[in-house]
Protein backbone atom coordinates (compact mmCIF):
# COMPACT_ATOMS: atom_id res chain seq x y z
CA UNK A 1 0.00 0.00 0.00
CA UNK A 2 1.62 3.43 -0.60
CA UNK A 3 2.31 5.11 2.44
CA UNK A 4 2.21 8.78 2.23
CA UNK A 5 5.34 9.80 3.21
CA UNK A 6 4.13 13.63 3.71
CA UNK A 7 1.60 12.49 6.27
CA UNK A 8 4.87 12.48 8.46
CA UNK A 9 4.67 16.18 8.14
CA UNK A 10 1.90 15.59 10.40
CA UNK A 11 3.74 14.48 13.28
CA UNK A 12 2.16 11.69 14.36
CA UNK A 13 2.54 11.54 17.86
CA UNK A 14 1.91 8.63 20.38
CA UNK A 15 0.39 9.85 23.81
CA UNK A 16 1.07 7.23 26.78
CA UNK A 17 -0.99 7.74 30.10
CA UNK A 18 0.80 5.97 33.06
CA UNK A 19 -1.47 5.60 36.47
CA UNK A 20 -1.18 4.57 39.61
CA UNK A 21 -4.62 4.60 41.43
CA UNK A 22 -5.60 3.48 45.13
CA UNK A 23 -7.97 1.06 45.30
CA UNK A 24 -8.44 0.29 49.09
CA UNK A 25 -12.64 1.38 49.37
CA UNK A 26 -15.38 0.72 46.89
CA UNK A 27 -15.14 4.74 45.80
CA UNK A 28 -11.87 4.59 45.19
CA UNK A 29 -12.23 1.16 43.25
CA UNK A 30 -14.86 3.16 41.12
CA UNK A 31 -13.37 6.05 40.54
CA UNK A 32 -10.74 3.86 39.15
CA UNK A 33 -13.06 2.38 36.68
CA UNK A 34 -14.47 5.05 35.20
CA UNK A 35 -11.25 6.71 34.59
CA UNK A 36 -10.35 3.72 33.35
CA UNK A 37 -13.40 3.81 30.88
CA UNK A 38 -12.67 7.25 30.11
CA UNK A 39 -9.94 6.15 28.83
CA UNK A 40 -11.12 3.79 26.61
CA UNK A 41 -13.38 6.25 25.09
CA UNK A 42 -11.54 8.32 24.29
CA UNK A 43 -9.33 6.23 22.26
CA UNK A 44 -6.90 4.85 24.46
CA UNK A 45 -6.18 0.71 24.32
CA UNK A 46 -4.16 -0.82 26.85
CA UNK A 47 -0.38 -1.36 26.67
CA UNK A 48 -0.13 -2.74 29.93
CA UNK A 49 -1.96 -2.89 32.96
CA UNK A 50 -2.07 0.34 33.89
CA UNK A 51 -0.40 1.85 30.79
CA UNK A 52 -2.31 3.10 27.77
CA UNK A 53 -1.80 4.64 24.57
CA UNK A 54 -2.93 6.29 21.56
CA UNK A 55 -1.94 7.46 18.37
CA UNK A 56 -2.80 10.76 16.84
CA UNK A 57 -2.14 11.90 13.59
CA UNK A 58 -1.29 15.39 14.64
CA UNK A 59 0.26 17.09 17.74
CA UNK A 60 -2.71 19.42 17.52
CA UNK A 61 -4.62 16.09 17.95
CA UNK A 62 -2.32 14.81 20.85
CA UNK A 63 -3.30 17.75 22.35
CA UNK A 64 -7.23 17.36 22.52
CA UNK A 65 -6.41 14.11 23.83
CA UNK A 66 -4.29 15.15 26.85
CA UNK A 67 -6.61 18.17 27.26
CA UNK A 68 -9.21 15.57 27.71
CA UNK A 69 -7.32 13.60 29.56
CA UNK A 70 -6.54 16.02 32.04
CA UNK A 71 -9.99 16.70 32.18
CA UNK A 72 -11.03 13.26 33.65
CA UNK A 73 -8.46 12.95 36.18
CA UNK A 74 -9.40 10.85 39.13
CA UNK A 75 -9.35 12.91 42.66
CA UNK A 76 -6.78 10.30 44.20
CA UNK A 77 -3.43 8.69 42.02
CA UNK A 78 -1.10 9.60 40.21
CA UNK A 79 -1.30 9.91 36.55
CA UNK A 80 1.68 10.36 34.33
CA UNK A 81 1.01 12.01 30.56
CA UNK A 82 3.60 11.45 27.76
CA UNK A 83 3.13 12.57 24.03
CA UNK A 84 6.16 11.02 22.03
CA UNK A 85 7.22 11.49 18.27
CA UNK A 86 5.79 7.95 16.44
CA UNK A 87 9.46 7.55 15.57
CA UNK A 88 10.22 7.54 19.26
CA UNK A 89 7.71 4.58 20.27
CA UNK A 90 8.73 2.92 17.00
CA UNK A 91 12.53 2.57 18.35
CA UNK A 92 10.57 0.75 21.92
CA UNK A 93 12.05 -2.70 21.97
CA UNK A 94 9.71 -5.17 23.69
CA UNK A 95 10.08 -8.70 24.49
CA UNK A 96 7.88 -11.78 25.40
CA UNK A 97 9.83 -14.11 27.92
CA UNK A 98 13.53 -12.79 26.17
CA UNK A 99 12.17 -12.78 22.64
CA UNK A 100 12.03 -9.86 21.35
CA UNK A 101 8.23 -9.16 19.16
CA UNK A 102 7.41 -6.53 16.93
CA UNK A 103 5.91 -3.27 18.85
CA UNK A 104 1.87 -2.22 16.99
CA UNK A 105 2.64 0.19 14.34
CA UNK A 106 0.42 3.24 13.71
CA UNK A 107 -2.83 3.25 12.31
CA UNK A 108 -2.78 4.03 8.70
CA UNK A 109 -4.54 7.13 7.27
CA UNK A 110 -6.14 4.16 4.62
CA UNK A 111 -7.04 0.41 5.78
CA UNK A 112 -9.09 -1.56 3.67
CA UNK A 113 -10.83 -4.91 5.71
CA UNK B 1 -6.74 17.01 11.06
CA UNK B 2 -6.25 14.14 8.51
CA UNK B 3 -9.09 11.91 9.06
CA UNK B 4 -9.22 7.50 7.95
CA UNK B 5 -10.67 5.90 5.51
CA UNK B 6 -12.19 2.69 6.15
CA UNK B 7 -12.84 0.29 3.67
CA UNK B 8 -14.60 -2.86 4.16
CA UNK B 9 -14.75 -5.51 1.09
CA UNK B 10 -14.94 -8.59 3.34
CA UNK B 11 -17.70 -10.07 5.79
CA UNK B 12 -17.39 -8.04 9.28
CA UNK B 13 -19.43 -7.38 12.06
CA UNK B 14 -19.57 -3.60 12.80
CA UNK B 15 -20.79 -2.48 16.02
CA UNK B 16 -19.70 0.46 18.68
CA UNK B 17 -18.22 0.12 22.30
CA UNK B 18 -16.79 2.76 24.02
CA UNK B 19 -17.04 5.50 21.38
CA UNK B 20 -15.04 3.14 19.42
CA UNK B 21 -16.04 1.50 16.32
CA UNK B 22 -15.50 -2.73 16.59
CA UNK B 23 -14.74 -4.78 14.13
CA UNK B 24 -15.09 -8.11 14.50
CA UNK B 25 -14.87 -10.91 12.12
CA UNK B 26 -17.10 -13.86 11.42
CA UNK B 27 -16.23 -17.18 12.76
CA UNK B 28 -13.93 -15.29 15.30
CA UNK B 29 -11.05 -16.74 14.54
CA UNK B 30 -9.37 -13.30 13.49
CA UNK B 31 -9.09 -10.62 16.36
CA UNK B 32 -11.26 -8.07 16.31
CA UNK B 33 -10.22 -4.39 15.80
CA UNK B 34 -11.09 -0.97 17.69
CA UNK B 35 -11.27 2.15 15.69
CA UNK B 36 -11.78 5.37 17.57
CA UNK B 37 -15.27 6.60 15.76
CA UNK B 38 -14.07 10.39 15.74
CA UNK B 39 -10.87 10.08 13.53
CA UNK B 40 -13.05 8.48 11.18
CA UNK B 41 -14.08 10.46 7.84
CA UNK B 42 -15.15 7.83 5.16
CA UNK B 43 -16.41 4.44 5.64
CA UNK B 44 -17.14 2.55 2.46
CA UNK B 45 -19.20 -0.63 3.16
CA UNK B 46 -18.60 -2.98 0.36
CA UNK B 47 -19.47 -6.36 0.87
CA UNK B 48 -23.00 -7.91 1.27
CA UNK B 49 -22.17 -9.72 4.49
CA UNK B 50 -21.50 -6.43 6.41
CA UNK B 51 -23.93 -6.39 9.47
CA UNK B 52 -23.73 -2.91 11.65
CA UNK B 53 -25.34 -1.33 14.49
CA UNK B 54 -27.91 1.12 14.56
CA UNK B 55 -25.62 2.66 17.36
CA UNK B 56 -22.31 2.85 15.34
CA UNK B 57 -24.40 4.46 12.37
CA UNK B 58 -25.86 7.11 14.63
CA UNK B 59 -22.43 7.80 15.87
CA UNK B 60 -20.62 7.73 12.67
CA UNK B 61 -23.15 10.23 11.78
CA UNK B 62 -23.14 12.20 14.81
CA UNK B 63 -19.03 12.62 14.04
CA UNK B 64 -19.28 13.34 10.38
CA UNK B 65 -17.89 9.90 8.94
CA UNK B 66 -19.54 9.54 5.37
CA UNK B 67 -20.47 6.59 5.20
CA UNK B 68 -20.95 5.27 1.90
CA UNK B 69 -22.87 2.14 0.36
CA UNK B 70 -22.03 0.06 -2.45
CA UNK B 71 -24.07 -2.18 -5.32
CA UNK B 72 -23.45 -5.40 -6.59
CA UNK B 73 -21.36 -4.07 -9.36
CA UNK B 74 -19.06 -2.32 -5.84
CA UNK B 75 -20.09 0.93 -7.42
CA UNK B 76 -20.98 3.36 -5.01
CA UNK B 77 -25.13 3.46 -4.47
CA UNK B 78 -25.39 5.80 -1.78
CA UNK B 79 -24.02 8.14 0.90
CA UNK B 80 -25.34 8.72 4.10
CA UNK B 81 -24.40 12.19 5.65
CA UNK B 82 -26.13 13.90 8.88
CA UNK B 83 -28.97 16.21 8.94
CA UNK B 84 -27.65 18.11 11.73
CA UNK B 85 -23.88 18.99 11.75
CA UNK B 86 -23.56 22.45 11.51
CA UNK B 87 -24.42 24.42 14.83
CA UNK B 88 -25.72 27.50 12.44
CA UNK B 89 -27.00 25.04 10.04
CA UNK B 90 -31.15 26.82 9.38
CA UNK B 91 -28.72 30.63 9.17
CA UNK B 92 -26.57 29.20 6.38
CA UNK B 93 -29.44 27.58 4.77
CA UNK B 94 -30.95 30.66 4.24
CA UNK B 95 -27.97 32.79 3.31
CA UNK B 96 -27.63 29.54 0.67
CA UNK B 97 -31.20 29.73 -0.38
CA UNK B 98 -31.14 33.79 -0.46
CA UNK B 99 -27.74 33.79 -2.80
CA UNK B 100 -28.33 36.50 -5.67
CA UNK B 101 -28.09 35.03 -9.48
CA UNK B 102 -25.22 37.25 -10.17
CA UNK B 103 -23.18 35.52 -7.43
CA UNK B 104 -23.83 31.78 -8.03
CA UNK B 105 -22.76 33.16 -11.87
CA UNK B 106 -19.31 34.57 -10.58
CA UNK B 107 -19.11 31.64 -8.39
CA UNK B 108 -19.75 29.41 -11.05
CA UNK B 109 -17.22 31.63 -13.30
CA UNK B 110 -14.00 30.65 -10.74
CA UNK B 111 -15.30 27.42 -10.62
CA UNK B 112 -15.06 26.59 -14.58
CA UNK B 113 -11.82 28.63 -14.72
CA UNK B 114 -10.04 26.68 -11.71
CA UNK B 115 -11.04 23.06 -13.73
CA UNK B 116 -10.14 24.02 -17.03
CA UNK B 117 -6.61 25.63 -15.39
CA UNK B 118 -6.32 22.11 -13.24
CA UNK B 119 -6.97 20.31 -15.99
CA UNK B 120 -4.64 21.79 -18.45
CA UNK B 121 -1.82 21.42 -16.25
CA UNK B 122 -2.72 17.37 -15.99
CA UNK B 123 -2.83 17.95 -19.91
CA UNK B 124 0.71 19.60 -19.57
CA UNK B 125 2.50 17.06 -17.61
CA UNK B 126 1.56 14.30 -20.36
CA UNK B 127 3.01 16.66 -22.82
CA UNK B 128 -0.23 18.00 -24.89
CA UNK B 129 0.05 21.24 -25.91
CA UNK B 130 -2.27 23.26 -23.49
CA UNK B 131 -2.40 26.68 -25.30
CA UNK B 132 -6.29 26.90 -25.92
CA UNK B 133 -7.36 24.84 -22.78
CA UNK B 134 -5.48 28.54 -21.02
CA UNK B 135 -7.16 30.11 -23.99
CA UNK B 136 -10.47 28.84 -22.84
CA UNK B 137 -9.63 29.42 -18.63
CA UNK B 138 -9.08 32.93 -19.70
CA UNK B 139 -12.11 33.77 -21.43
CA UNK B 140 -14.53 32.18 -19.08
CA UNK B 141 -17.03 35.09 -18.49
CA UNK B 142 -19.48 34.88 -15.49
CA UNK B 143 -21.69 31.88 -15.61
CA UNK B 144 -19.98 30.34 -18.32
CA UNK B 145 -22.40 31.64 -20.56
CA UNK B 146 -20.24 30.42 -23.50
CA UNK B 147 -20.08 26.68 -22.24
CA UNK B 148 -15.91 27.09 -22.22
CA UNK B 149 -15.95 23.90 -19.83
CA UNK B 150 -18.05 21.66 -22.27
CA UNK B 151 -15.32 22.74 -25.03
CA UNK B 152 -12.41 22.42 -22.57
CA UNK B 153 -13.51 19.29 -21.64
CA UNK B 154 -13.83 17.45 -25.54
CA UNK B 155 -10.32 18.67 -25.77
CA UNK B 156 -9.22 17.35 -22.75
CA UNK B 157 -10.59 14.18 -22.54
CA UNK B 158 -9.59 13.75 -26.22
CA UNK B 159 -5.59 14.05 -25.28
CA UNK B 160 -5.62 12.79 -21.56
CA UNK B 161 -5.65 9.08 -22.29
CA UNK B 162 -3.98 9.22 -25.42
CA UNK B 163 -1.01 7.01 -26.11
CA UNK B 164 -1.46 5.22 -23.03
CA UNK B 165 -4.65 3.47 -24.16
CA UNK B 166 -4.65 1.53 -27.49
CA UNK B 167 -6.79 1.17 -30.07
CA UNK B 168 -9.54 2.89 -28.90
CA UNK B 169 -10.42 6.21 -28.41
CA UNK B 170 -11.13 6.82 -24.87
CA UNK B 171 -14.75 8.34 -24.55
CA UNK B 172 -15.57 9.58 -20.82
CA UNK B 173 -18.74 8.50 -20.10
CA UNK B 174 -20.41 6.71 -17.08
CA UNK B 175 -21.27 3.34 -18.47
CA UNK B 176 -18.53 3.97 -21.53
CA UNK B 177 -15.59 1.83 -21.60
CA UNK B 178 -12.86 1.23 -19.12
CA UNK B 179 -11.06 3.34 -17.38
CA UNK B 180 -14.47 4.51 -17.01
CA UNK B 181 -14.95 2.39 -14.32
CA UNK B 182 -11.89 3.77 -12.29
CA UNK B 183 -13.13 7.11 -12.87
CA UNK B 184 -16.52 6.50 -11.89
CA UNK B 185 -15.28 5.26 -8.69
CA UNK B 186 -12.94 8.24 -7.93
CA UNK B 187 -15.53 10.70 -8.48
CA UNK B 188 -17.63 8.86 -6.11
CA UNK B 189 -15.53 8.69 -3.24
CA UNK B 190 -14.83 12.42 -4.47
CA UNK B 191 -18.11 13.32 -3.87
CA UNK B 192 -18.72 11.99 -0.73
CA UNK B 193 -15.30 13.78 0.25
CA UNK B 194 -16.99 17.02 -0.91
CA UNK B 195 -20.54 16.21 0.80
CA UNK B 196 -19.00 15.74 3.62
CA UNK B 197 -16.94 19.01 3.79
CA UNK B 198 -20.65 21.12 2.90
CA UNK B 199 -22.46 19.53 5.30
CA UNK B 200 -19.84 20.02 7.87
CA UNK B 201 -19.45 23.91 6.18
CA UNK B 202 -23.88 23.95 7.33
CA UNK B 203 -24.48 23.66 3.33
CA UNK B 204 -27.03 22.00 1.95
CA UNK B 205 -25.34 19.79 -0.85
CA UNK B 206 -28.69 19.52 -2.73
CA UNK B 207 -29.04 23.02 -4.10
CA UNK B 208 -26.59 23.98 -6.73
CA UNK B 209 -24.51 27.29 -8.07
CA UNK B 210 -24.71 25.41 -11.79
CA UNK B 211 -25.75 22.14 -11.72
CA UNK B 212 -29.62 21.94 -11.28
CA UNK B 213 -30.65 18.43 -12.22
CA UNK B 214 -33.58 17.82 -10.52
CA UNK B 215 -32.74 14.27 -9.91
CA UNK B 216 -29.81 14.86 -8.50
CA UNK B 217 -29.50 15.51 -4.20
CA UNK B 218 -26.03 16.60 -4.66
CA UNK B 219 -25.65 19.25 -7.16
CA UNK B 220 -23.56 21.67 -4.75
CA UNK B 221 -21.14 18.58 -4.23
CA UNK B 222 -20.91 18.13 -7.87
CA UNK B 223 -20.38 21.92 -8.89
CA UNK B 224 -17.48 22.50 -5.92
CA UNK B 225 -15.94 19.28 -7.05
CA UNK B 226 -15.40 20.63 -10.55
CA UNK B 227 -12.10 21.93 -10.16
CA UNK B 228 -10.45 18.30 -7.91
CA UNK B 229 -11.63 16.41 -10.81
CA UNK B 230 -8.15 16.28 -12.05
CA UNK B 231 -6.41 14.82 -9.17
CA UNK B 232 -8.64 12.31 -9.34
CA UNK B 233 -7.96 11.64 -13.25
CA UNK B 234 -4.37 11.74 -12.43
CA UNK B 235 -5.02 9.45 -9.95
CA UNK B 236 -6.77 6.72 -12.94
CA UNK B 237 -3.71 8.15 -15.72
CA UNK B 238 -0.95 6.83 -13.68
CA UNK B 239 -2.60 3.38 -12.49
CA UNK B 240 -3.39 3.49 -16.79
CA UNK B 241 0.42 4.32 -17.23
CA UNK B 242 1.43 1.26 -15.04
CA UNK B 243 -0.31 -1.04 -17.48
CA UNK B 244 -2.23 -2.85 -14.35
CA UNK B 245 -4.92 -4.79 -15.92
CA UNK B 246 -8.26 -2.19 -14.89
CA UNK B 247 -10.72 -3.88 -16.22
CA UNK B 248 -11.67 -5.25 -12.67
CA UNK B 249 -12.08 -3.36 -9.84
CA UNK B 250 -9.78 -5.16 -7.84
CA UNK B 251 -8.81 -4.68 -4.37
CA UNK B 252 -5.00 -3.45 -5.37
CA UNK B 253 -6.79 -0.47 -7.96
CA UNK B 254 -9.51 0.33 -5.35
CA UNK B 255 -6.69 1.10 -2.62
CA UNK B 256 -5.19 3.38 -4.77
CA UNK B 257 -8.33 5.14 -5.91
CA UNK B 258 -9.23 5.42 -1.74
CA UNK B 259 -5.82 7.63 -1.51
CA UNK B 260 -7.65 10.38 -2.74
CA UNK B 261 -9.27 11.45 0.16
CA UNK B 262 -5.70 12.30 1.27
CA UNK B 263 -3.46 12.99 -1.64
CA UNK B 264 -1.31 16.33 -1.76
CA UNK B 265 -3.11 19.09 -3.61
CA UNK B 266 -1.93 22.55 -3.39
CA UNK B 267 -3.97 25.65 -1.90
CA UNK B 268 -3.94 28.95 -1.20
CA UNK B 269 0.15 28.21 -1.76
CA UNK B 270 0.26 25.35 1.12
CA UNK B 271 0.15 21.62 0.77
CA UNK B 272 -2.44 20.17 2.14
CA UNK B 273 -4.34 16.63 2.09
CA UNK B 274 -7.22 16.71 0.05
CA UNK B 275 -9.79 16.16 2.31
CA UNK B 276 -8.64 19.60 4.40
CA UNK B 277 -8.74 21.41 0.95
CA UNK B 278 -12.38 20.52 0.28
CA UNK B 279 -13.24 21.93 3.90
CA UNK B 280 -11.24 24.60 3.20
CA UNK B 281 -13.30 25.20 -0.32
CA UNK B 282 -16.24 25.00 1.49
CA UNK B 283 -16.14 27.34 4.22
CA UNK B 284 -14.65 29.68 1.84
CA UNK B 285 -18.29 29.25 -0.31
CA UNK B 286 -19.97 30.08 2.91
CA UNK B 287 -17.98 33.34 3.28
CA UNK B 288 -19.57 33.92 -0.28
CA UNK B 289 -22.50 33.10 0.18
CA UNK B 290 -23.07 35.95 3.04
CA UNK B 291 -20.86 38.59 1.56
CA UNK B 292 -17.63 38.17 3.23
CA UNK B 293 -15.68 37.65 0.43
CA UNK B 294 -15.99 37.02 -3.16
CA UNK B 295 -13.00 34.84 -3.74
CA UNK B 296 -13.76 31.00 -3.76
CA UNK B 297 -10.67 28.92 -2.42
CA UNK B 298 -9.88 26.27 -5.06
CA UNK B 299 -6.55 23.69 -4.95
CA UNK B 300 -3.98 24.68 -8.06
CA UNK B 301 -2.70 21.61 -9.59
CA UNK B 302 0.97 21.35 -9.99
Amino acid sequence: MTTLNRLNQYRVMWVLVFFDLPTETKKERKQYALFRKNLLKDGFSMFQFSIYTRCCPSRENADVHIKRVKSFLPPNGYVGILCITDKQFGSMELFLSTKPIKASTEPQQLELF
Amino acid sequence: MIKRTLYFGNPAYLKARDEQMVIEYPGGDTESKSIPIEDIGVVILDSPQITITHVLLNKLLENNAAVITTNERHMPSGLLYPLESNTLQSERFAVQLTASVPLKKQLWQQTVQTKIQNQAALLKSVGVDVEPMLYWARSVRSGDPDNYEGRAAAYYWKNLYMGYINDIIFTRGRNEDEPNNLLNYGYAILRAVVARSLVASGLLPTLGIHHHNRYNAFCLADDIMEPYRPFVDKVVLEIVKEGLDYTQLTKEIKAKLLVIPAMDVKIDGKSSPLMIATQRTTASLYNCFNGASRKMLYPTFS
